[in-house]
């Protein structure tokens, strides 16, 4: 009975009940959407620097990380590049050859790193052969083919098959210089390698600087399963000596993006959850004092306190009841929709891009979220009723007859 | 044997700022059948002394005894199940609660006693029928006329034999056809239940019906006849 009076009880205002209904909707609703934009966001964000970039694991000599350059030289790299083949866990290997160095059109200079890759390995590890977006792949070049980023053509206002001249040291100091043709130019999804790296064969910077062609001072695995990352890790180091780093220990951002995230998806529930709270106490109080009369009658026919407490509990409950599952509903449908035709943010995309972020965005949301917004909802509403709830038992059973 | 006992009460209202005796050193025994009105002007205190006879209102001073319980030993949720369990009200304006029907509006005092469900119906079915409004029985207040509703509010104090029933001035909104009507019914259920009845009133046509009338004045008895 008292399910079924506080069921009628919240009809009897139904313009009021239909706000805090459409409230709720509202509050729900926004964060599903918000968390399911704000994971792709992430989820992007994370992809490509893993995928375009850092790879899973990445192997150095123990002293780079302290002094970069062409001192420091991989072990026994041809044995890393074996493991690379033969551990199951591996999709593919890069060894790079990295030297800081000087690049200059006709018109200027820029202070880049030059990346020495074996084009095929890059290819599989990074990607980078799909990221061009114009010329070829270091293909059929009598001189020297270099692949640079849309970002550094423009600033040295170069375009394909220009001729730049590229400055390193070698290993004893000595400088030289080498005329390469931009054989083509890519578009990175890491903001990193847009901004400094460019790219050409470790064969001819092996020649140039006069190394042997095992000379790597960076070996990048990409894995098949992130989730094998720290396994493949402990394996490798225990063939080598030199330093194995995954991409959590390279890039702390991975963690911190993590962090920021969950952090703010709390916030923001927290901000939402809180204004709803201040909607139900406001719509309950007033709820309880338009029946001043009704609930001092009750009380002096016989209903006792914790009833009339209850009564504005289930009341509550029943409307976070209807307005929970509609606003789970109507997220649920909105990032489901999106998921499939993507939400097109190309107006923003400059801006995205900087963070190595993606234009359009598929929200994704974990399930466990909807049965978790479902008792934070109901909990709110509780929490709203208990105030307007005490006020309704503090009423005097006189009022019923005084208040006439 | 008394169902009430009031010995020596007063009611002092505002006692702190401007103290207003409302009810002043007055006694009176009621007995179980009693078809008793408390009449007196406006002002006089009849409310205030339904109210204290009610368990709603403390006394100032003196004790008020129903069915052998002195009220005033019991604590909040006690007096509340006291009254639950003893007391049936019949309020001027009805006050019945809006969302529910006639017939539901009959059952809530049962059903918070969680009686049978059967004994409920049954007793809802009987008393629908002796206050006439059977046909009226799934409207809510609202659809129904004063006179109808100030019926529900009776079958309401009615439905689970109370000792007795207080009803202040419950013909007040009532035009005197529904009145004669009303206290048809209530000096119906008196001779048939033996249900006791205290009721307030200003009204003669009521006080004629009486079989015995308390007069106030001043919160004091001025006089206590039997009519027969
Ligand atoms: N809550 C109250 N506070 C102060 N004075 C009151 C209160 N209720 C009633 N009174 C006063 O007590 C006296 C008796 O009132 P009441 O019992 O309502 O009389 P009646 O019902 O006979 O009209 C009146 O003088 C009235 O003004
Ligand atoms: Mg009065």
């Amino acid at each position: 009975m008292m399910l079924s009076l506080a069921w009628k009880n919240i009809w009897r205002s139904k313009g009021r009940s239909f706000v805090v209904i459409g409230a709720i909707v509202i509050g729900v609703w926004s964060l599903i959407f918000m968390f399911g934009f704000y994971n792709s966001f992430i989820e992007a964000l994370s992809r490509n620097s893993l995928y375009h970039d850092f790879s899973h694991i990445q192997v150095h000599h123990k002293g780079y990380l302290t002094e970069p350059g062409l001192a420091f030289l991989l072990n026994r790299s041809e044995e890393l590049v074996d493991m690379g083949a033969e551990v199951p866990e591996i999709l593919a290997t890069s060894g790079r050859l990295i030297i800081n160095g000087m690049i200059a059109s006709p018109k200027t200079n820029l202070g880049i790193q030059v990346y020495g890759v074996h084009p095929t390995d890059e290819a599989q590890v990074t990607g980078l052969e799909e990221q061009l977006v114009e010329g070829n792949y270091f293909e059929n070049s009598k001189r020297y083919p270099i692949l640079i980023s849309e970002k550094i053509a423009d600033k040295l206002k170069v375009k394909l098959r220009s001729k730049l001249i590229l400055t390193i040291q070698d290993a004893q100091a000595n400088i030289t210089s080498a005329a390469f043709i931009v054989s083509g130019i890519f578009h990175s999804k890491s903001p990193r390698i847009n901004e400094s790296v460019i790219y050409v064969r470790h064969a001819d910077v092996v020649q140039l600087i006069g190394l042997d062609d095992q000379s790597y001072n960076e070996l990048a695995y990409l894995l098949r399963d992130t989730e094998t990352t720290d396994r493949v890790k402990v394996n490798i180091e225990s063939k080598t000596e030199n330093l194995l780093r995954t991409y959590r220990e390279i890039a702390p951002e991975f963690d911190m993006f993590e962090q920021t995230s969950a952090i703010t998806k709390q916030m923001i529930t927290f901000i939402i959850m809180l204004a709803l709270l201040f909607g139900i106490i406001n719509a309950m109080l007033m709820s309880v004092l338009e029946r001043t009369k009704e609930i001092g009658m009750l009380r002096s026919i016989g209903m006792h306190k914790r009833k009339i407490f209850l009564m504005i509990l289930f009341e509550t409950c029943i409307i976070s009841l209807i307005s929970g599952p509609l606003g789970l509903l109507a997220g649920f449908a909105t990032n489901r929709y999106l998921s499939i035709n993507g939400l097109n943010l190309s107006s923003y995309a400059g801006a995205l891009e900087q963070y190595g972020a993606e234009a359009i965005v598929y929200p994704s949301i974990d399930y466990a979220t909807y049965p978790l917004l479902m008792m934070i909802v109901l909990i709110t509403a509780l929490l709203g009723a208990i105030y307007p709830a005490i006020k309704a038992t503090r009423l005097k059973p006189l009022e019923a007859i005084r208040k006439i | 044997m008394n169902v009430i006992e009031l010995k020596n009460i007063s009611k002092i209202y505002n006692p702190d700022t401007i103290p207003v005796r409302a009810v002043n050193n007055l006694s009176l025994q009621i007995e179980q059948g009693e078809f008793t009105a408390i009449v007196g002007p406006s002002g006089c205190g009849k409310t205030t002394l339904l109210n204290m006879m009610g368990g709603l209102d403390p006394c100032t001073q003196g004790s008020v005894t129903i069915s052998g319980v002195a009220i005033s030993t019991l604590n909040e949720s006690e007096l509340t199940d006291f009254r639950l369990k003893n007391i049936g009200f019949v309020f001027q304006a009805y006050n019945l609660i809006p969302v529910l029907t006639a017939r539901e509006n009959i059952e809530f005092i049962m059903v918070l006693q969680k009686e049978d469900p059967k004994v409920i119906g049954d007793r809802v079915d009987n008393l629908l029928k002796r206050m006439g409004i059977t046909e009226q029985k799934d409207r809510r207040p609202s659809e129904l006329s004063g006179g109808q509703q100030q019926r529900v509010a009776v079958a309401r104090a009615l439905a689970s034999h109370p000792k007795f029933i207080l009803a202040d001035e419950p013909t007040a909104n009532l035009d005197s056809e529904a009145t004669a009507g009303l206290l048809e019914i209530m000096a119906q259920m008196n001779k048939d239940e033996a249900v006791t009845f205290v009721f307030s009133t200003h009204d003669q046509r009521v006080i004629d019906k009486a079989k015995r009338v308390i007069t106030l004045n001043d919160g004091a008895i001025v006089s206590d006849e039997i009519h027969l």
